[in-house]
C-alpha cells in the first residue's frame, strides 16, 4: 500500500469522525504529516462527515442569533496565523458562554482567546487533546480509588501504573528503563478476557530523567492486565514479543 | 479512488454555495459583521443540529453552538480554502466542540443519565428540520451501507463515541470498527459525490 503503516492508514475514517482519542490520535496526526495519501483521504472523509452534520440541521433557538451577533461585536478576532506561532498553555475549559452572554463571560473568553494562536483546526485539536489528556491523567491520579502498581521489567527499570477501577482508566509511566534498541519501541497492551488490544506506544524516554511521560489508558476493567512489549518502530497490531512487564488491574 | 468520484457531483449547487461561503468567511476575517450575519444564517442551523444530535441536551447544545459560531467569527482568518470547504471547516469545529463536551466526564455522566431517563429523545426532535434535501441524500446513502458500516459511522459521528467505545457497543473487534468506519465513510463520500 501507499503507506508504510497500513494499519495507521485505516484510521483515516475514525480520525475524520473525531473518533480517535489519546495516544492514538497523536500517533495518527504524526503519521498524517508523512503520508500525503492519508491526508488527502482524511480531507475527503471530513467533507463527507460534514455533509452528515449539515443534514442534521434544525432551526436554532431564535434568541441565539442576537446573542451570538452581540458577542461577536465584543470579541476581538484572531489575526491571520503565522503558521509557526503556536501558543501553548491555552486553557481547555474556556469561560463557558452563559445565556444570555454576559460581558464578563465574553471578556474572559476573549482573554483566553488571545492566548490561543490557532494554527489550523488539526493542530488546535491536538492541543486540546493534549490538554484534555493532562486533565484526564489528573482525574485518575486523584481518583479516591486510585491504586499504584509498580513492577520491574525484564530489561531493567520499572513500570508504574496508577489505576482507577471506577474510572476504568490507568496512567502508566516508567523509570530507568533502557532506551529501546534502534527502530524498536515500547508498546502498551491491555490484556482482557476478550483478547489483547494495543493501548498505544510508550512515549520516548527522556534522556535526562530516564522516565517516560505519563500516558492514559482508557477502558481498563478489573481483571485486565497491562503489558509492555518491544515492537518494531511504529508499533504492531498484535504483540510480537514476550512482555517485559505485566501489571494486574485490581477492582 | 478519489479521482473516480470527481465526476459524480450530483449537486451542482453545492460547490457554488461552498465558494460563496468561503468568500463570506474571507470578509468575516476582515471584521465584516454583515458577512458574519450571513454566515450565521447559513450555518447556525447545521451547527445547532449537529451539536444537538451529539449532546442531546437542548440547553447545553445551545451553549456549545454559540461557542462554535463565536469561534467562526474569531478564527475566520485561519480558514484556508486550500485545505477544504468552508462548510466542512465550520462543521469540523462544531463536531469537535460537541465531542469535546461529551468526553469531559461530568458532561458524559449527565448525558447518560438524561439518555437513560428519556430514551426516545434526540431522534424524534419535534423541531423544524431544515435541509430536507441534504437529509434525504444522506439517508439514502446511509441505507446503501452495510448495517455494520452504517452503525459504526452513526455511533462514531452522531453518537460522539470513540471507535473503541463503538467496538464495545457493537460487540465487535477494534480492527473491524476501524475499517467499517473508514469503508462506510468512503462509500458515503462516493455516494454523495463529495469531490475532494
Amino acid at each position: 500500500m501507499r503507506s508504510q503503516r497500513p494499519e495507521l492508514h485505516l484510521l483515516t475514517g475514525a480520525y475524520a469522525a473525531d473518533a480517535l482519542a489519546g495516544a492514538e490520535l497523536g500517533q495518527f496526526e504524526k503519521h498524517l504529516d508523512l503520508c500525503p495519501s492519508c491526508a488527502e483521504e482524511v480531507r475527503g472523509l471530513r467533507e463527507t462527515a460534514a455533509r452528515l452534520g449539515i443534514a442534521t440541521s434544525i432551526v436554532p433557538p431564535p434568541a441565539m442569533r442576537q446573542q451570538v451577533l452581540q458577542a461577536a461585536n465584543r470579541t476581538r478576532q484572531l489575526p491571520p496565523s503565522d503558521r509557526r506561532l503556536l501558543a501553548v498553555g491555552a486553557p481547555r475549559r474556556r469561560a463557558r458562554l452563559r445565556r444570555p452572554l454576559t460581558a464578563v463571560a465574553v471578556t474572559a473568553m476573549a482573554a483566553a482567546i488571545v492566548v490561543l494562536a490557532f494554527l489550523q483546526t488539526a493542530t488546535q485539536h491536538r492541543l486540546q487533546q493534549v490538554q484534555s489528556a493532562n486533565q484526564a491523567i489528573a482525574a485518575v491520579l486523584i481518583a479516591p480509588d486510585a491504586r499504584i502498581e509498580t513492577h520491574g521489567t525484564t530489561v531493567g527499570g520499572t513500570v508504574t501504573a496508577v489505576v482507577s477501577a471506577r474510572n476504568h482508566e490507568a496512567v502508566i509511566t516508567s523509570a530507568r528503563m533502557p532506551v529501546p534498541p534502534a527502530s524498536r519501541v515500547y508498546q502498551l497492551w491491555v490484556m482482557s478476557a476478550s483478547g489483547t488490544r494495543s493501548a498505544g506506544l510508550m512515549p520516548a524516554i527522556s534522556a535526562g530523567a530516564g522516565s517516560t511521560a505519563p500516558v492514559l489508558t482508557a477502558d481498563v476493567q478489573p481483571g485486565d492486565r497491562l503489558g509492555i512489549t518491544i515492537e518494531p518502530a511504529g508499533g504492531s497490531a498484535r504483540p510480537t514479543t514476550a512482555p517485559i512487564a505485566v501489571l494486574s488491574v485490581y477492582a | 479512488m478519489e479521482a473516480s468520484s470527481a465526476g459524480r457531483q450530483d449537486d451542482p449547487g453545492q460547490e457554488g454555495r461552498g465558494q460563496q461561503l468561503a468568500g463570506l468567511l474571507a470578509q468575516v476575517a476582515r471584521g465584516d459583521h454583515s458577512a458574519f450575519e450571513e454566515v450565521y444564517d447559513q450555518l447556525a442551523g447545521p451547527v445547532y443540529g449537529l451539536v444537538r444530535k451529539v449532546l442531546r441536551d437542548p440547553a447545553q447544545s445551545e451553549e456549545v453552538a454559540q461557542e462554535v459560531m463565536l469561534d467562526v467569527w474569531r478564527t475566520a482568518s485561519r480558514f484556508d480554502a486550500g485545505r477544504g470547504s468552508a462548510g466542512a471547516w465550520v462543521m469540523t469545529i462544531a463536531h469537535r466542540r460537541a465531542v469535546d463536551r461529551v468526553r469531559t466526564e461530568t458532561a458524559a455522566a449527565a448525558r447518560e443519565q438524561k439518555a437513560a431517563a428519556s430514551p426516545e429523545n434526540g431522534d424524534n426532535v419535534a423541531e423544524l428540520v431544515e435541509n430536507a434535501l441534504d437529509q434525504q441524500r444522506v439517508r439514502r446513502c446511509l441505507d446503501a451501507l452495510t448495517p455494520l458500516q452504517a452503525e459504526a459511522v452513526t455511533l462514531a459521528y452522531y453518537g460522539g463515541y470513540t471507535y473503541p467505545q463503538v467496538a464495545e457497543l457493537l460487540g465487535v473487534a477494534l480492527g473491524t470498527v476501524k475499517t467499517r468506519i473508514r469503508d462506510g465513510l468512503i462509500r458515503m463520500r462516493d455516494c454523495m459525490g463529495v469531490t475532494r
